[in-house]
Parts: structure tokens; C-alpha cells; sequence
């Protein structure tokens, strides 16, 4: 049944040793990790599940919590952690919304884990391809695997993988299944070792197609190491005042240049952090 | 550098004109198409058919015509008998360990060190025994009727609740997980109001929260049970006593609902009439409770807050009910004051100067509302043989005696039916006005949550003391 | 006291109440109409008329504004002196002219008006009949900085839900498209773009009939009575009078006219449908939850289960389960499909 991540129960990653689990203690982290994912996904069971903390989970599609951090310590890293609200979208004025892609976009998480539920992956999708617009360093957690599994619901990891340029680990975060996968990739992605090279939506329709291309092709001459043109320009359309406030400020451009920073020593990240 | 960034904006307010209104629209169709596309080549679904299986059954079962409703009370009134039963004994002993040996021992400690008496007073009697009180008679139902709740919760039981409950609430102007809310509000108001976060369509979400306060929480379970049994026990033969006066409190309970379901509907259709409001009700799918975890989380997530919070308030408001009975002024105290300037408008209501006072000053928590009318009862008519001294907070030993003593401070039928109802109808406790405060972030919001029952209470009494004094 | 002289006091009392702050004919909010109704108010009411005639092609007149204020013929005289006075305004043989400070504050007042409108409909459950009034109201209270505001949360709408485009912040205003609704033929298919929202009275019949910018007509007859109609499934009749309030634009290309009207109210459980298309009825935060939960052109649906009162039913939507009222999945359009497995 747990054959999604049987094959690998005896590798160097599994051994629980390499977690220690910091609860609320996060001091010194070197690393932040952003938690987003529509609701009732089991975000806050992978959240617990990670810090050791006990987050009051639900089955219930609403929000419980409105936020919430903790830390953990990994393979010599110390990670810091922070829930975000479930949303089912990014595009919206809602407040969840908004903190959830403020802080995607501006928080620039190290990596943003995305807890997906993988009974209704195309649904979920909606938020994973939106995701991914925003940052270019993203673990998909297809958790829910032992619901999939009892439902004949097969998935093929690699190929999703393939098709989304980021790392998908199968996890049943109830039962602690896959959670030492997770943290493997959580840990690659965030110190470079696996470059993600995420899917952007094609826009089909022609007008917007045009406008979009405009847009980005003038911010990309006047913030050229921007990653993610595409999306700025598409919240420009859209009117966010974030997004307008942070090109006019220059905020912007000090989002290239710590997306250089992220390739950079763990020491100069630290300064970074701390200050 | 300034003028072009300056320039990106306005490029981008120009193409909003081309682009059209509606490209939200085609953007999410295309993320879909995209989304479908990569389905299609991943995901593969065995035996479609029979993919949730248990599911679809057991939501034939508990969304039927003819079992939906039955199975949702009986769940319900489960969860309650257990509460009911469970807490009795817990609480009897809490309320001797705190009320009674704790309490003589911190008296005795005091003594001993000689501290002055107006210290002890105010601390001690006031402060400690109010915050006793509280505890002992707040927290054992509540850690057994939140973690049972929290169950059904994680079972995933209670989305087909709101399901089957929706059309009544519909009718209402509100949501179907008002149906929930309103059980959380049985148990405590403050938690009621947490738990309307799952409501998330903004309108029915305030309506949610400023009619919880219409179901009978835990705290005035023990009042309605009390002067029922006094006042309308009393009126009927012995042996229909018992059934009769259960009925009544029944009764003020469904009161209750009828009136958060009229109110619900008069908000949505006057002071709410332009919020937003949206619906969209998921069903997640059955899963098995995680019963340790669930008993943990809840304890923490919803008893302990909710009664760290009744502690907050408690302390100080005991401070002031002790203040009250023991500052004099030319010799006649506080309350005295208060009660005979109040008494001639609580008369035309059908209550009297005592309750009203309680009611002020008991806003932290309705569960001492009746020690504190037993007291200032005993104090303001300088009655002997009972009572624990001025400001010090006590129960009766038995019914007779509560009602000897009632009947000594002029109570009559009128005056207990009427405290029944105002005890349904008056302003949410404190912990509950800060949880609504902090979960709407409005004052405005919260002000209406707080008037509102008062003035129906007040509106509802008058014309029931008028109409009863007109036979 | 004795209860009846209690329960007369009461009563008078709350008839007191009611007789104060009854809505619209109460003292209270005819007070707070009076305090309201100031000079600026007059002055920027009959901008917005001169600049609603010029917008037609109409002539406007002393006479005009005094009709569409509702002010005395003395008042309105006085008013088109100060306006002149304010150099807002100039007149030719009794006809009234903006000039461009004139036409450039009419176009503020507008633009926050119509954004009023645009945020009324989509952020709040106002309904549709009130806009416009509450708009008349809030159009005289907003700075530009605050208009841009509104018009920021917003989104920086370009369309007002009436159909009318939001004059920018510069006041630039693109041109006037489309054709009366009268002057369509017999088989004709086209949009609504717009509904005139005055007068009040001929504006709540025809959004009382259902219609709103962005639907689908098919026109099946017209005449000097009457014009009778498809509109997007449901037959619907107006006087020529009524139908001249109506904006539409001819949809020539086949390809886009859409033929078949089913609802995903109509789906029974057991059944499946594709949806076709979100009506436009289905705005604001309402619209963009079903999309965020799938309901997009091209999802399948099924009907999945209906509540023991028979008037919930929840639908199997991208493998989630998902209840639905019926006034939202009576503006979803669906086309049947036949179920093969
Ligand atoms: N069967 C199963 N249930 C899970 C798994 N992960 C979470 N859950 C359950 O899914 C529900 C929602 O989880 P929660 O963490 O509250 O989700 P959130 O809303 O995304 O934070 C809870 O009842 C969890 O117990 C899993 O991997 N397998
Ligand atoms: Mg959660």
C-alpha cells in the first residue's frame, strides 16, 4: 500500500535522526519556508508534522488558523516555517489571498511548499500553476496519497514532476508517510541543488497574450534578473496596489537581486535574515 | 528611471481598456485548460465507479429525507447527555476543592499573617472566589463538549450537518453552518464565535456571529435549571414538577433559536443588506478521527483559551462585586445605591434593582450571576441566619432555602419567569463582546452584538410584566 | 403605574420610533436628504446632466436642468449663473454648453460614480435597484485621491456594471458604441452593453425582467407596440419606449452566438452537464469563488445529492463535493451530456 516511498525506507534520508523538530524555537534560521495550498489539504498536518507542534487541524474547508510559524532543523539547516492561509486562488482581493501572495512574492520564501491534495489534483492545480507564476522555487507535497490510493486514483510523480519543473513528493502527512522525501527536496530546492524550472500558464486569450508580453518586455528591461515578469505584469493589469507600490519604490529590484543572493553562501543568507 | 516606472503604469492602466473587463475570466480558463491538460497525461482513475464508495453510502444515509434529520439530532443530543452527565461530577468536586477547601485555606493564610481586612476582602472573596466560581463551573463541560464536537469535526460530519440544515437557514438570510456555530454557541458563545470563521462568505458570517449570543450557552444552563425549578416547578403538583420545569428551560432554549433565526433574517434584510455574500458549501470526504489528537488540540485550541480568557475578566469583576457590598457611602453601600436607583425601572420589567446589578456587574461570566443575586439578596435586606458576609459570593444548600431567601427579596412567578427570559436576552459576556470585538475588528459590529439582545430582553420582559400584571 | 397606561406609553413610544426612522419617509432620513442637497451637490447634478446631453447629442437647457433636478424654474436660473459665474459653463440662444473645466469636472464627479456602482456590485449584496441611488449620494463625497483609492481596491475597473466605461482619472472616456435595442430585426443576435438607469421607475422594470449588460438577445419580433425577445432562454416583452433604454451590440460572427440555455439548476442527480458559460448576473466575489472551485467553461458536472428539503443539491465538481444554491446555478449554463460509463 505505502509504495510510493517504500523503495526508499532504508536510505541515508530516512533516518528520522536528521530531523530535529524546533516547535516555536526559531531562532537563527537559515532558511524560510512558506506553507500554501487550498484548504483542508492537510496543510497543518504537514506543518505539525514538521515542527512538532500540534496546530488544531480539521476536516473542514475553512480556516482554522490564521497564521502560523514554527521551525525545524534540518541536515544541518534550520529552517523556519510559516503556515499560510488555504486558499483555493491567488487572484483575488480577499485578505487570504492577499497575505498568501504578498508574502509568496515579497516574503521571498526560500522554498514554498505546496500542499496539494492529490484526490483532486486538477482542482488543486488552479493554485499550484499560480504558485509557480509568482516563485521559481517550489516543492509540490501531493499529500492525501493513502485517500488516492484506496480510491484507484493513480499518479504518475515523474511525469508531473517533468510537467511542473519542480520536485512532487507522494506524502500521507497523517501517518508521517513521505515526510523524510519532503525534507529532502525541501532541502535541495532551498540550497540550490535542484534548480526548478517551473510551468508558466500560457495565456490563450490573444488580447490579454498582447498586453502581458508588452508589459513584461518593459519590465524586463528595467528589472532585468526579475523572475517573474509575466506575473508582475499580469497583477499590473489587475490593478494591485502591492505590485505598483513595489515598482515605484524599487522594491522590485531588491527582489532580483536577493533572488542572486539565494545562490550565494549560507553566511551572507544569514546576514540577510538577522537583519 | 523614476519616469519609466512611472511610464510601466501608466502603460499598464492604457492596455486595461483594450484587454476588457472580463480577462480574469479568460485567465482561469486558460490555468484549467492548462491544469486538464496536465491531468490527463498523469493522472490515472481505476475503477471510477466505486472511488469513494463508502462515502457516497453513508451520505445517502445521513443526508436522507428520512433518516438525514433524526441521525442529526440524536448525534446531537448524544454530544449533549454526555456533557450534561459527564460534567456533574467533575464540577461538584472543582467546586469544593476551589469554592470550598482552597478557599478556607487562603482565608486561613490570611488570618494568620494578620493582613488588614479590606485587602483580604477584596482579594480573596472578591477577586479568587469569583475566579473559582468560573473555573469550577465553566471548564468541565466544556472539556468534554468541545472534544466531542471536535470528533464530529474531523469525522467530517459536520459539513452534511449544514448540508441538511441549509434550506431553514437559507430562509433566514444566513448559511447553513449557522447550524453549527449555533451549537457551538450551547456550549460557550465565545467559542461559537470562533468557530463562524468556517463561514466564509462575509454577510452570513456577521449574522453568525452577532445572533450567537441567542443560544443558551453553558454558563446560563444552570440558572434557567435553577429558577425553573423554583418558580415553575412550584406551580404544579410534585410529581409533574420535574417534567414541567425541564420543558420551560427547553423552552427558553428553543426561544432561543426562533428569535437568531427572525433576528438572522432581520439583519439580512436591514443593517446587513449590503455585505457581501457568497455560498458554496464542500463536503470533504469521511475520515477517522484521530481521537487522541483531537482530545488534545481542542483542549487547547478551544477549552483553555476560552477559559484563560473567563479568568482574565472573572478576577477583576469579583474585585468590583466585592467593592460594591463593602464601600460605603454616608454609611449606605454602592450597590445599595445602584439597586435603589435602578429598582423602580427593573419593577416596570418585571425584575428587579438586585438582578439588574448582578447582570452589570456579573459581565464576565453568566455562571455567577446567581451567587451574586443570592448576595446582594442577603445584603441589600440585611437578612440574618444566611450568606456568606458582604461581597463574598455563595450557594444555598438546598432549593428550599434558595427560594426561602429569593421570596424574602420580593421575587414572585413574574420575577422568575422574567429572569429566564432575560437571562436568554442580555448582553454577551465579556469573553464573548472581546472574541466578537477581535473577530470582526469592528466597534460598530460589536456595539450591535451587544445592545441588541439587551433591548429585545428588556422590550420582552416589560410586555410580559405588563400583559401578566393585566390578569 | 398601572400596566395599561405602561403599555399606551410603549406603544406611542414606538410609534415615535417609527415615525422618525422609517426608511425613506421617516424624519430622520428626509433631514439627513435635506442637509445633503447643498450648493455643490446642485452644481455637480447639473454638470453631470450638460455632460449626459452632450454624451447623446442633446441640447440641454435651463429648463432641462430644472426637470432633471427637480428644482424650481427661479433655482435653476440661479444655478446656471453661478455655474457661468464659476466659468463651468457657457450659454449660445438658451442653450447650455460645458467648457472644458465644466466637462472635466463633470467626468470626476462620474468616474466616481460609475466606480460607486462598480463596487456596489461587486463587493456587496446591494441590490441591483439601489445602486444608482446610493452612487448619487457617494459621487458628491469622494476626493479624487479617493476615488483613486476606490478605484485601486477595486482593480481599476474600466466597466461600470450598467455597461458604461469609467471615465480614467484623467478623464479620458472612449467612445460610445453600440445601437438601441429598437432599431434590431427580426433573428437579430446581440450583447447588452447597457442599461440606462434613469428614470428609476423604467430601470427597475427591466432588471426586474432579469436583463443585464453582457447577456445574449435574439430578437423574434418588432414592432411600434412592442419588441418581444429571447433573452438567453426565457421570452421576454418590452414596450419600444422601455427597449430604448437598452444598449446592444450585434454579434455577426456565428461562431459566438450561443444556442442552448440549459441551467445547472435544471440537472437532476445522476446527471452530467458540461458548463458553456458563467452569466454575467454572477459578479464580484460570487463569480470568481465558482471559478476558483472549477466552474469554467468546458467542467464537467455532475449532480451528485440533494438535501432532505429537497432544495440544495451538491455537485461533483473536479472530484470535490460541492453544494450550490439555486440562485447561483441558475445563472450557469450548461449542455447536457450523456453519461457512457
Ligand atoms: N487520510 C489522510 N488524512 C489526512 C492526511 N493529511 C491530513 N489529513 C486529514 O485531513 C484533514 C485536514 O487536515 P488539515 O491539516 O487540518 O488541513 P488544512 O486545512 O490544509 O490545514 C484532517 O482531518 C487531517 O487529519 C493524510 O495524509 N491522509
Ligand atoms: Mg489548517
Amino acid at each position: 500500500m505505502n509504495s510510493f516511498n517504500a523503495n526508499c525506507e532504508n536510505c541515508p534520508v530516512h533516518n528520522a535522526n536528521n530531523l530535529v523538530k524546533l516547535g516555536i524555537d526559531m531562532k537563527d534560521f537559515d532558511f524560510v519556508i512558506a506553507l500554501a495550498g487550498n484548504p483542508n489539504t492537510g496543510k497543518s498536518t504537514v506543518f505539525n508534522a514538521l515542527t512538532g507542534l500540534r496546530q488544531h487541524t480539521g476536516n473542514w474547508p475553512g480556516k482554522t488558523v490564521t497564521r502560523a510559524e514554527g521551525g525545524f532543523e534540518f541536515n544541518g539547516h534550520k529552517y523556519k516555517i510559516v503556515d499560510l492561509p488555504g486558499t483555493y486562488s491567488l487572484l483575488s482581493t480577499s485578505t487570504d489571498e492577499e497575505v498568501a501572495r504578498n508574502f509568496i512574492l515579497f516574503g521571498q520564501p526560500d522554498v514554498t511548499v505546496i500542499v496539494a491534495d492529490a484526490t483532486r489534483l486538477e482542482r488543486n492545480l488552479n493554485l499550484i500553476l499560480q504558485v509557480l507564476e509568482i516563485t521559481d522555487r517550489a516543492v509540490l507535497c501531493l499529500n492525501l496519497m493513502d485517500e488516492a490510493e484506496r480510491n484507484g486514483i493513480e499518479i504518475d510523480i515523474r511525469t508531473l514532476s517533468k510537467e511542473l519543473g519542480i520536485p512532487v513528493v507522494p506524502t500521507a502527512a497523517r501517518q508521517k508517510e513521505g515526510i523524510p522525501d519532503l525534507l529532502q527536496y525541501i532541502d535541495e530546492v532551498a540550497t540550490g541543488k535542484y534548480k526548478c524550472k517551473p510551468r508558466r500558464i500560457k495565456k490563450r486569450d490573444p488580447k490579454l497574450q498582447k498586453a502581458i508580453k508588452l508589459l513584461s518586455n518593459e519590465l524586463k528591461q528595467l528589472f532585468p534578473n526579475l523572475p517573474n515578469t509575466e506575473w508582475v505584469a499580469l497583477r499590473l493589469l489587475e490593478g494591485d496596489q502591492e505590485i505598483i507600490k513595489a515598482i515605484k519604490t524599487g522594491e522590485l529590484e531588491h527582489l532580483e537581486r536577493t533572488e542572486l543572493l539565494s545562490n550565494a553562501s549560507d553566511s551572507i543568507k544569514k546576514e540577510k535574515v538577522t537583519i | 528611471m523614476v519616469n519609466k516606472k512611472e511610464e510601466i503604469v501608466e502603460l499598464a492602466n492604457n492596455l486595461r481598456w483594450e484587454v476588457g473587463g472580463n480577462f480574469h475570466d479568460s485567465l482561469m480558463e486558460s490555468i484549467y485548460k492548462e491544469a486538464g491538460d496536465i491531468v490527463k497525461k498523469t493522472v490515472r482513475k481505476k475503477d471510477e465507479k466505486h472511488a469513494f464508495g463508502f462515502d457516497k453510502k453513508l451520505d445517502k444515509i445521513v443526508t436522507n429525507k428520512w433518516t438525514g434529520f433524526p441521525i442529526m439530532f440524536i448525534l446531537l443530543a448524544i454530544v449533549f447527555w454526555i456533557t450534561v452527565q459527564g460534567s456533574n461530577y467533575p464540577s461538584q468536586l472543582l467546586s469544593s476543592l476551589l469554592v470550598g477547601d482552597l478557599y478556607e485555606t487562603l482565608k486561613g493564610f490570611s488570618h494568620s499573617l494578620a493582613i488588614p481586612q479590606w485587602i483580604d476582602g477584596l482579594l480573596i472573596d472578591g477577586g479568587y472566589l469569583a475566579m473559582a466560581w468560573v473555573i469550577s463551573v465553566m471548564l468541565p463541560p466544556m472539556a468534554i463538549f468541545f472534544p466531542l464536537f471536535t470528533l464530529l469535526e474531523d469525522f467530517g460530519y459536520l459539513p452534511r450537518v449544514a448540508f441538511n440544515m441549509d434550506s431553514l437557514f437559507r430562509k433566514a438570510g444566513a448559511h447553513g453552518k449557522q447550524a453549527l456555530t449555533m451549537s457551538m454557541g450551547f456550549g460557550c458563545n465565545a467559542a461559537g464565535v470562533i468557530a463562524t470563521r468556517v463561514i466564509d462568505s462575509p454577510r452570513e458570517r456577521l449574522i453568525a456571529i452577532i445572533t450567537n449570543n441567542f443560544s443558551l450557552c453553558n454558563g446560563r444552563w444552570p440558572t434557567q435549571i435553577l429558577i425553573a425549578t423554583i418558580f415553575i416547578g412550584g406551580l404544579v403538583p410534585a410529581n409533574l414538577a420535574g417534567i414541567i420545569s425541564a420543558g420551560a428551560v427547553v423552552g427558553v432554549a428553543v426561544l432561543g433559536v426562533v428569535l437568531s433565526l427572525i433576528t438572522s433574517w432581520g439583519l439580512s434584510k436591514t443593517v446587513l443588506k449590503g455585505e457581501a455574500s457568497t455560498f458554496n458549501l464542500e463536503l470533504p470526504p469521511y475520515r477517522p478521527p484521530r481521537v487522541l489528537q483531537t482530545l488534545y488540540t481542542s483542549l487547547i485550541d478551544r477549552t483553555l483559551i476560552v477559559l484563560w480568557r473567563a479568568i482574565v475578566f472573572a478576577f477583576p469583576a469579583g474585585l468590583v462585586i466585592w467593592s460594591v457590598a463593602n464601600i460605603h457611602i454616608d454609611g449606605i453601600s454602592l450597590a445599595d445605591y445602584f439597586i435603589n436607583w435602578i429598582d423602580p425601572f427593573a419593577i416596570l420589567i418585571g425584575l428587579n434593582g438586585i438582578i439588574l446589578l448582578a447582570y452589570v456587574i456579573a459581565i464576565p461570566a453568566n455562571e455567577i450571576v446567581i451567587p451574586t443575586i443570592l448576595m446582594l439578596t442577603v445584603v441589600h435586606f440585611g437578612l440574618h441566619g444566611v450568606g456568606a458576609g458582604a461581597g463574598v459570593m455563595f450557594q444555598t444548600d438546598s432549593l428550599s432555602a434558595t427560594k426561602q431567601l429569593l421570596e424574602a427579596g420580593g421575587w414572585t412567578v413574574l420575577t422568575g419567569v422574567n429572569l429566564m427570559l432575560f437571562s436568554l436576552l442580555h448582553n454577551p459576556c465579556s469573553t464573548t463582546i472581546y472574541t466578537i470585538y477581535e473577530e470582526t475588528k469592528s466597534i460598530k459590529w460589536t456595539a450591535l452584538s451587544t445592545f441588541l439582545p439587551i433591548v429585545m430582553g428588556i422590550v420582552l420582559c416589560f410586555l410580559v410584566a405588563q400583559i401578566w400584571q393585566l390578569f | 403605574m398601572n400596566p395599561q397606561t405602561a403599555l399606551l406609553i410603549f406603544g406611542m413610544g414606538m410609534l415615535l420610533v417609527m415615525f422618525l426612522f422609517y426608511p425613506e419617509k421617516g424624519i430622520y432620513y428626509r433631514w439627513k436628504k435635506a442637509i445633503l442637497s447643498t450648493e455643490r451637490v446642485l452644481i455637480e447634478d447639473a454638470l453631470k446632466h450638460l455632460y449626459d446631453c452632450e454624451y447623446r447629442k442633446v441640447n440641454c437647457t435651463l429648463q432641462s436642468i430644472a426637470g432633471n433636478l427637480e428644482i424650481s424654474s427661479d433655482k435653476a436660473a440661479k444655478l446656471v449663473q453661478r455655474l457661468e459665474s464659476l466659468r463651468l459653463i457657457t450659454s449660445e440662444n438658451s442653450n447650455l454648453f460645458l467648457t472644458p473645466d465644466g466637462r472635466s469636472y463633470a467626468l470626476r464627479v462620474i468616474r466616481v460614480h460609475r466606480l460607486w456602482e462598480k463596487f456596489l456590485a461587486d463587493e456587496t449584496s446591494v441590490p441591483e435597484i439601489d445602486w444608482h441611488t446610493q452612487a448619487e449620494l457617494k459621487e458628491h463625497k469622494l476626493t479624487p485621491a479617493q476615488a483613486n483609492a476606490l478605484a485601486a481596491k477595486i482593480g481599476n475597473p474600466v466597466i461600470d456594471p450598467h455597461g458604461d466605461p469609467i471615465p480614467t482619472s484623467e478623464g479620458n472616456l472612449p467612445e460610445h458604441v453600440g445601437v438601441l435595442l429598437t432599431t434590431l430585426k427580426t433573428n437579430d443576435v446581440a450583447i447588452i452593453t447597457h442599461i440606462e438607469d434613469e428614470p428609476k421607475t423604467i430601470y427597475s422594470q427591466i432588471i426586474a425582467l432579469g436583463l443585464h449588460p453582457g447577456m445574449q438577445i435574439r430578437v423574434i419580433e418588432n414592432s411600434q407596440t412592442r419588441i418581444v425577445f429571447d433573452a438567453e432562454g426565457d421570452e421576454k416583452i418590452l414596450a419600444p419606449s422601455f427597449a430604448a433604454n437598452i444598449t446592444v451590440e450585434l454579434i455577426r460572427d456565428e461562431e459566438e452566438i450561443q444556442k442552448e440555455f440549459n441551467t445547472l439548476s435544471n440537472l437532476k442527480p445522476g446527471e452530467k452537464a458540461e458548463v458553456i458559460r458563467i452569466s454575467n448576473a454572477l459578479r464580484g466575489q460570487q463569480r470568481r469563488r465558482l471559478m476558483d472551485l472549477g466552474v469554467v467553461p468546458g467542467t464537467i458536472i455532475s449532480a451528485e445529492m440533494v438535501n432532505p428539503s429537497g432544495d440544495l443539491i451538491a455537485y461533483r465538481i473536479k472530484d470535490a463535493v460541492i453544494a450550490l444554491r439555486k440562485n447561483q446555478t441558475d445563472h450557469i449554463f450548461v449542455k447536457n451530456i450523456e453519461d457512457n460509463d
